[in-house]
């Protein structure tokens, strides 16, 4: 019986799907449109089209993966439901106060963002506990029914309760939501210890209150789609990409549908992480560039950097998810001249309608695509291995309108416009390593995404990176990449207190209990076929006293004492040093978050290798005049990715074209075809005296 | 405007710079040690160009906008360009002497030097929280002058050669309650520095000096364009404004006047006739008020116009010496921020009426108080420096925003959890002030209500203010939104009204503290508001129906 392994990868127009044959590592693609009313409904079409198209049978599919959209197009569209919010009395507006900070500095045009829950719609309760944990004001229950009575009266659709210190505590909210869930047994509810054991309210607050209303639209979809897959006969329960990098069941995106935020661009960055480990390079970048927006994440030692906040139509949603930046900048931002005269590019995008001007679909406002067609990066007759017709006049004359505002010619303005793109990209790239510590240096630039290896060299060289690698299916990582995914849970809980040894048992009773949640959950997900043993790995995040960040280290056991307290705080110092430059070894250690993490590895579908046999002549499509700032408008030959032979070397400048991207060599880059398919690009960058 | 200039490189270039100073915001802040820096954000980065102008400006509040202008001058006054070694890192806080605009916020800027030559200056400003003086937080209205508020520093070397000078920093350890503190916080200012420093430094190695220098120039005369674009669409003209201060005795006010003029590309804005200074730290230095002016002018008519020299070069601000937005020493300056928030309201005020569909009512501004004392859970003295946000005027087409910074202020709140664990307090209401708006047809931004109750035996707190007098002023016929107080033990026998300034106020255990911070004020007659907007107020508890009979319908 052969195993079949199937990933979803929902876009904004289209879904691309994959279906990787485990045994002979055969490879099968399919793409359908996005259906934005009942998104399963397409992806449930899609993934029966790919199977019967391929001749696989559904029987075998021993994995099915959805990278999905819905939250966060949820939150930008303001379709979250009408929650309620059961709070500690005197807190019903910390939603609005948020931080106290004005929207946007200067426009004042733009309002506060209002939280999903009206404000007739949060309700006090009479309760209190103290920082340490400790009950100042009882739970008053007949507040919590009348709450009850009043959110049923105004309709709401889902529940979020939140109480002051629940993380130190979470008797009162707990006793809240039985007391709820009894009065009203259908309602969405979810508690803020549930969704996030940690301190600051705001915070806290807003993320179970995001969660409480993408619950019923989260549940609905799940049901849907969870359904459909078993009827089409696939044995298996499927899996949700969630934002952390880890596949997970329905089941426990319904309850906690905050974790999907960023599970549309986490399948490019794990797969990336797969191929950190299939070509043994521990260190990459990922550069995924799309038409309207490019996502960068930063991979050190085979691992994607995570972040704990993000902010969601406005709102902190504190999660642990990719440390992936986006900004909105891509082949399709239009390039428009300030009031000053100063050229900028983006954030307007030309999207996929009318699209950029060389498209012929309209448009006729300048875009990076349009320059790179003026440029001779991109092909001037077609695109998607010739389904997609080009129209280089129309980029030309959108190119030159642009260059006569500019008072420069057509050939200077594309060359700016890329420039300024490239440099918005840099800027993305400086974000997740320079801003973080990390040296650009010391990474490969991994390009995929429509746009990524167009732009790659220009990025990787403008951040003096030598390296940049190039999957075979650029247009096609981010579903390659979910067959990669790991099961993982990621769990918290607030215990701030000083590493001193009398703290010892409260830090242990906190990971007993975080110990109990991660169980509980990994029962939930029901191993499935394939996957090793979880692994349980335990970290903390540290401080000092008096300072209000916090670095995480490891922990090597789930259970402290005294002397390996000692020994953190001592790791510490010596982290914060490295981090920071300084460290205040007088200076008292608080531990202020236990962490939990809960993983259970897969085998991942392994690439096959390509054939040798192909001859020169055949890769060599054509040639044509490509524009570099170095050399200018030189003739360059433009090579057929699928026709490489494996192992091949060529220098730059060269062109590389294939069904879902092109790819640029720069002159005196070298470019390697390995036996896998991947192309290694080097470039000449100015040394650091290494 | 005859330089030839490239367009595109200029561009480039500014993205560059811009990307260099966001890195060094976030190096300062990752690495800083108070919370007033990490958690409310309270600092800002910026690249000079080699004559001291601003060319990239990170700012993270908006009175830093103008804090560093000057600045480089100052120390170029002081140290002939030869005498500055690569390395070299200047310190400063003192306002009349080439610091920022009051003593808490510690300026540190460093040249970078290419082949042996200062090409530009890197710098970066954090507010710490104690620099010494009369009262914990250097910060509160009663000083009567500058020597009250803490250290003064004109620009020193604080680095010299890549080396911390212990002379001068040693010095200003002493001088602070909180030495440790400044210690992380100080370097972070010196991290950030060599980030941006070595960043700039690249650019320059990969344009070259002369093409870098004009794109810089470049970029300059663009915004400066772009800006003079923005002031050529309004009416040219006079226009005067005037509000006022709470004066130096209870019942006295101090006027700030302003007569705007709009002439082709340029705005002049003078405050002759403004109050003398005051004997409080309410007066307003030069930087400040650049910064206020700056900050409006820029939201009222381009908010994206980038941050740097070449827009501050269309605006020209006048303030004779003495007055209250032009102190001179020994004038106290340390709540300059509060009333800085009034004077944004003139300015407003007169840039509304040129603009009248973006018009500005009047805003309500934050309260600053400095809580201390020991916390009996650890034995440990501490100083809580906070600020409550007020809540901004209407607009001539929506509503104001509820509690939140105005103007030229814009740190952020500290969590009441964080608060409840750093200090010995409980937060027993953070709360929009319902019914505090000034009415309108668009009616103001709510202040807001935060009450905390004392759990330690030796609390004091000192208080500072603007508007627990003289109201945020409504326009076009809109109500003035509500005073702020200091309230102690509310709702109870022992209430308290305590005074709009005041230090060292005793909290006894047990006893609560509130906090209500003045409303922003309304737009347009009250009963041309849309029935559907009462109702949603009334439905959401922001106002009683009996309040909305009152103000709304009656009449109508």
């Amino acid at each position: 019986m052969s195993k079949i392994f199937v990933g979803i990868d929902t876009g904004g127009t289209f879904t691309d799907l994959v279906a990787a044959d485990l045994d002979d590592g055969r490879y099968c693609y399919h793409k359908v449109p996005t259906t934005t009313g009942d998104p399963a409904r397409g992806i449930l079409e899609g993934i029966a089209e790919l199977l019967d198209q391929n001749s696989l049978a559904r029987k075998d599919v021993a994995f099915l993966v959805l990278g999905t959209t819905l939250a966060t197009n949820a939150v930008l569209e303001g379709k979250w439901a009408a929650t309620g919010l059961i709070t500690t009395a005197g807190f019903r507006d910390v939603l609005e106060l948020a931080r106290q900070r004005r929207p946007h500095y200067f426009n004042l045009d733009i309002p506060k963002p209002m939280p999903p829950t009206a404000r007739d719609c949060r309700l006090e309760v009479s309760e209190r506990v103290a920082a340490d944990g400790t009950v100042v004001t009882p739970l008053m229950e007949a507040d919590v029914r009348r709450a009850v009575e009043i959110l049923k009266a105004k309709k709401v659709e889902a529940v979020a309760i939140c109480f002051m210190h629940a993380y130190a505590n979470a008797d009162h909210e707990e006793r809240a939501r039985a007391l709820v869930k009894s009065l009203w047994p259908d309602i969405y509810l979810c508690t803020s210890n549930e969704v996030l054991g940690e301190f600051r309210e705001f915070e806290r607050f807003s993320t179970a209150t995001v969660n409480a209303s993408l619950m019923p639209i989260m549940d609905r979809y799940m049901e849907h789609f969870e359904r459909g897959v078993a009827d089409l006969g696939i044995p298996h329960t499927p899996r949700v990409m969630q934002s952390n990098g880890g596949a997970v069941s329905p089941g426990a995106v319904r309850k906690l549908p905050v974790n999907t935020f960023f599970s549309g661009p986490a399948g490019g960055v794990i797969g990336s992480v797969g191929l950190s480990r299939q070509l043994k390079a521990p260190n990459l970048i990922t550069f995924d560039m799309g038409g309207t927006s490019t996502d960068v994440c930063l991979i050190r030692d085979g691992e994607p950097a995570k972040k704990s906040e993000r902010q969601m139509g406005g709102f902190p949603v504190r999660t642990r998810t990719l440390d992936i930046h986006t900004i909105g900048a891509g082949g399709g931002s239009i390039a428009w001249i300030d009031a000053g005269g100063l050229l900028k590019v983006g954030p307007q995008s030309a999207g996929a309608y009318p699209g950029p001007a060389a498209y012929g679909r309209g448009g006729t406002k300048a875009t990076v695509t349009d320059a790179n067609v003026v440029l001779g990066r991109l092909s001037p007759k077609s695109l998607l291995g010739g389904r997609m017709a080009m129209h280089p006049d129309k980029a030309h004359a959108a190119i030159d309108e642009l260059a006569t505002s500019l008072r420069v010619d057509a050939v200077k303005a594309a060359a700016g416009v890329i420039e300024i793109i490239n440099v918005n990209m840099m800027g993305a790239v400086r974000v997740i390593s320079v801003e973080q510590g990390e040296d650009p240096r010391d990474f490969t630039l991994v390009a995929f995404g429509g746009a990524g290896p167009l732009h790659a060299a220009d990025v990787a060289r403008n951040m003096g990176m030598g390296k940049v690698l190039v999957p075979p299916r650029p247009g096609l990582l981010s579903a390659i990449g979910l067959l990669h995914a790991d099961v993982r849970g990621d769990f918290s809980l607030t215990r701030l207190l000083r590493a001193e040894g009398a703290n010892v048992k409260a830090f242990n009773a906190g990971l007993a209990d975080l110990k109990k949640r991660g169980a509980e959950w990994l029962r939930g997900e029901n191993k499935s076929e394939g996957e090793s043993k979880a692994r349980f790995e335990w970290f903390v995040d540290l401080r000092y006293f008096g300072q209000n960040f916090e670095l995480i280290m490891p922990l090597a056991q789930e259970r402290l004492t005294a002397a390996n307290l000692a020994r953190l705080s001592s790791a510490f110092h010596k982290r914060h040093k490295a981090f920071y430059g300084y460290d205040m070894p007088a200076q008292p250690v608080e531990i202020v978050n236990l962490r939990l993490v809960v993983t259970a590895a897969r085998k991942a579908p392994v690439a096959a290798k390509i054939s040798k046999k192909t001859f020169l002549k055949q890769i060599v499509k054509q040639s044509r005049r490509v524009w570099f700032p170095e050399t200018g408008f030189v003739q360059t030959p433009v090579y057929e990715r699928d026709q490489l032979p494996a192992d091949w070397r060529a220098t730059g400048p060269a062109i590389i074209e294939q069904m879902d991207a092109t790819t640029v060599v720069p002159p005196k880059a070298t470019i390697h075809n390995d036996t896998l398919g991947y192309l290694h690009m080097t470039l000449a960058v100015d040394g650091r005296g290494k | 405007m005859k330089r030839k200039i490239d367009p595109i490189k200029s561009e480039v270039i500014a993205r560059f710079l811009l990307a260099t100073a966001e890195e060094m915001g976030a190096t300062l802040m990752r690495t800083a040690f108070s919370p007033n820096i990490k958690e409310r954000a309270d600092c800002s980065t910026a690249i000079f160009d080699v004559a001291g102008q601003v060319i990239a400006l990170a700012q993270r509040v908006p009175i830093h906008l103008g804090s560093m202008v000057g600045a480089v001058d100052e120390i170029l006054k002081r140290f002939p360009m030869d005498e500055i070694l690569p390395g070299d890192m200047f310190v400063a806080n003192d306002p009349y002497n080439g610091g920022g605009t009051h003593l808490p916020d510690i300026n540190v800027i460093a040249p970078v030097f290419k082949d042996k030559r200062i090409v530009a200056f890197v710098a970066n400003i954090a507010h710490h929280a104690d620099v010494g003086g009369m009262v914990p937080g250097s910060e509160a209205a009663v000083c009567k002058s500058i020597y009250q508020e803490g250290i003064r520093i004109p620009p020193v070397r604080i680095m010299r050669a890549g080396k911390v000078n212990r002379d001068v920093f040693d010095i200003i350890l002493l001088n602070s309650r909180t030495p440790d503190e400044r210690v992380g916080d100080l370097n972070a200012q010196f991290a950030a520095n060599t980030v941006g420093a070595r960043s700039v430094l690249q650019l320059f190695d990969r344009y070259g000096l002369k093409e870098t220098q004009e794109a810089i120039a470049g970029y300059l005369d663009f915004t400066e364009k772009r800006f003079r674009a923005a002031i050529n669409k309004l009416p040219r003209g006079r226009y005067v404004a005037e509000d006022f201060l709470d004066g130096n005795a209870d019942g006295e006010t101090c006027a700030i006047k302003l007569a705007l003029t709009i002439g082709k590309g340029r705005m002049d804005f003078d405050f002759t006739g403004s109050g003398k200074q005051l004997e409080s730290a309410r007066n307003i230095p030069y930087r400040a008020l650049l910064a206020t002016v700056y900050t409006v002018a820029k939201a009222m008519l381009d908010p994206e116009v980038p941050a740097n020299a070449g827009y501050y070069r269309t605006l020209h601000t006048k303030a004779p010496p003495g007055c209250v937005v032009g102190p001179v020493p020994p004038a106290a300056i340390g709540c300059r921020s509060i009333s800085a928030s009034v004077l944004g309201d003139v300015i407003a005020n007169a840039l509304s009426q040129a603009m009248p569909n973006k018009a500005l009512a009047g805003s309500g501004p934050h309260h600053l108080f400095v809580l201390s004392g020991t916390d009996p859970r650890t034995g440990v003295y501490f100083v809580d420096y906070e600020t409550v946000a007020g809540g901004m005027g209407a607009r001539a087409n929506r509503d104001g925003v509820d509690g939140v910074r105005v103007h030229a202020s814009g740190s952020s709140n500290l969590p009441s959890e964080a608060l409840e664990h750093a200090y010995p307090f409980r937060v027993e209401r953070y709360a929009l002030w319902d019914e505090s708006s000034g009415p309108g047809q668009y009616r103001g931004g709510a202040g807001v209500i935060r009450d905390y109750r004392v759990l330690a035996d030796d609390i004091v707190v000192s208080l500072s203010s603007e508007r627990q007098h003289v109201p945020s002023p409504g326009m076009a016929g809109g109500g003035s939104g509500a005073c702020g107080a200091f309230v102690m033990n509310p709702d109870t026998p022992q209430e308290k009204v305590l005074p709009s300034a005041a230090a060292d106020i005793p909290l006894p255990r047990g006893s609560v503290l509130r906090i209500c911070t003045p409303a922003g004020a309304g737009y347009g007659d009250a009963r041309k508001r849309t029935i559907t907007a009462v109702e949603k107020d009334v439905v959401e508890g922001r106002i009683s129906p009996d309040y909305s009979s009152r103000t709304y319908l009656e009449g109508a």
